[in-house]
């Protein structure tokens, strides 16, 4: 029964790598037509790295990421602090945090859609940022608060029974303990914004994209092995990020706390 | 409540002005003409019907290959349950687009796109981890002298699995169908990149939007879209509670 099991989850984790590996394989075939292996070839990236284009929406994706990362760690925080003292609406307030990973994208696109249209607030990179901060918010908000959850709060009392003001006992206690929470936050709202397809393609305008939205034009009707290699290229960040996620993550935690 | 005010007040004002707004916006935009008159076309009945369709076949499809596989992971040793736990993830940190394309890159050649037991499949690959996750906390959970005395009381291994294994893992086999139901309900791009043809409600909010210049029904669709999505999620927290009472 064990082997069967095991058989089983062996077969379903082929079929979650299988692709990935068969197209990054086919980046780097010579033939246009990635039925058949011919050769090995790095023209395909040669072609990446001379479409100019490809630059300024590789730039884009890294402005947007990088923009709606500090504001949404820096508000996520907050809210997950906020979560821990009691007050009137709480239960509200839970909820309104929780919402965003709750709807479907494309609910949170379309309504972020509608408030910028009803103000005439043009599309643009800006827009797009405002509406990757909104869910990110969200995301880092619980990841914190699970940190959050492990903390002894004794130690912050303790601080400002000593003397600390409150902002101090955040800066020198808290702060050090959580550290390692709010970067992991904000490692995942990178990537969920690196990676995002459909608030972006909502929210952006007609402008300049972004390289999901690239992939968006590009790869709905055709296989091609360019864009296998762009594909592959996007891959390769996102497991960058990964990596990195999980350094910080070893981050021992000092300054008081668990 | 005083302590926690300059805390509470930045990230508050933001969901105010980001998520509330933008509801309301949402609702004055759908009660409009153009609104209305979508939502009394059958063609946009029958598209909430077809995707309500594929999110229950996904769903169930989910569940059925989850389980075996959290079942497994559950009852390994901490290494290789880290382990496997890491691979299940993993494909979550890439990029969505970047998978399904490369399941179109497998699929062609197979002859299998372009159909809708292709799109299932996608669906399904593409959401596993997050049936997988909360089914393996829930088992991992399972106090075992319960599974241990249900044999011992003379129970053969399949009664015990459907009459103790199920019930008591099902808050996690309720979290996991929850969290793949919604995003499928709702999904866009994924299912035209592995079938042109496929129209979901996704996809005609996008013909609203992009196309037909027509934001009254686009927003209307994604109103009812949305207060189905609130409905589901509240009516799970409740059943959640009761569950905690027990």
């Amino acid at each position: 029964m064990r082997k069967a099991l095991g058989g089983f989850t062996a077969l379903v984790l082929v079929t979650l790598y299988a692709p990935i590996v068969v197209m990054v394989v086919f980046s780097f075939n010579e033939s246009e037509y990635s039925v058949k292996w011919t050769g090995f070839t790095l023209d395909w990236y040669r072609k990446l790295a001379a479409n100019e284009k490809l630059h300024e929406e590789l730039w884009n994706t890294v402005k947007l990421a990088l923009s709606s990362t500090v504001m949404s760690t820096v508000l996520g925080t907050m809210a997950a602090l906020a979560a821990r003292s009691s007050f009137r609406g709480k239960s509200l307030y839970t909820t309104l945090v929780a919402l965003p990973v709750m709807v479907p994208d494309i609910v949170l696109a379309i309504a972020l859609l509608a408030l910028f249209d009803a103000v005439a607030l043009p599309l643009s990179l800006g827009t797009a940022v405002l509406a990757h901060t909104t869910f990110n918010l969200s995301y880092v908000a619980i990841v914190v608060s699970a940190r959050l959850q492990g903390m002894d709060r004794s130690i912050e009392l303790a601080a400002q029974d000593l003397g600390a003001t409150p902002f101090e006992a955040f800066r020198k206690v808290t702060l050090p303990a959580i550290l390692p929470g709010v970067l992991a936050g904000a490692v995942l709202a990178f990537t969920l914004s690196f990676d995002d397809f459909v608030i972006t393609f909502f929210t952006k305008g007609s402008g300049p994209g972004t390289l999901p939205t690239r992939i968006y034009s590009l790869a709905r009707f055709k296989v091609t092995p360019e864009i296998n290699a762009i594909s592959t290229v996007v891959l390769a960040a996102s497991l960058g990020l990964i990596v990195t996620s999980l350094k910080i993550s070893r981050v021992p935690v000092t300054g008081g706390g668990r | 409540m005083k302590k926690a005010l300059p805390l509470l007040l930045p990230p508050t004002l933001w969901l105010t002005v980001f998520l509330v707004l933008p509801t309301a916006a949402l609702a004055v935009s759908a009660f409009s003409k153009e609104g209305l008159a979508a939502l009394l076309e059958p063609v946009t009945w029958f598209l909430f019907w077809k995707s309500f369709r594929i999110a229950v076949v996904s769903t169930a499809f989910c569940l059925a290959v989850s389980y075996p596989v959290a079942y497994f992971i559950a009852g390994c040793s901490p290494r290789w349950r880290n382990l496997l736990l890491f691979l299940v993830v993993l494909p979550f940190w890439t990029n969505l687009l970047v998978r399904t394309y490369a399941l179109k890159v497998c699929m062609e050649p197979l002859g299998w796109l372009n159909t809708e037991s292709a799109v299932v499949f996608a669906l399904v690959q593409n959401f596993l981890p997050f049936m997988i996750l909360p089914l393996y906390a829930s088992i991992e959970k399972l106090p075992k002298r319960l599974l241990e005395a249900s044999q011992d009381l003379g129970a053969s291994p399949a009664v015990t699995f459907w009459k103790v294994t199920v019930p008591l893992t099902m808050p996690g086999i309720a979290a996991g169908c929850i969290l793949v139901f919604i995003p499928v309900l709702g999904i866009f791009a994924l299912p035209e990149f592995i079938h042109e043809r496929t129209h979901l409600i996704g996809s005609q909010i996008n013909l609203y939007f992009m196309k037909n210049r027509n934001a009254g029904a686009g927003s209307a669709l994604t109103l009812v879209l949305m207060l189905f999505t609130i409905v589901l999620t509240w009516t799970y927290s409740r059943f959640r509670k009761s569950e905690g009472l027990v």
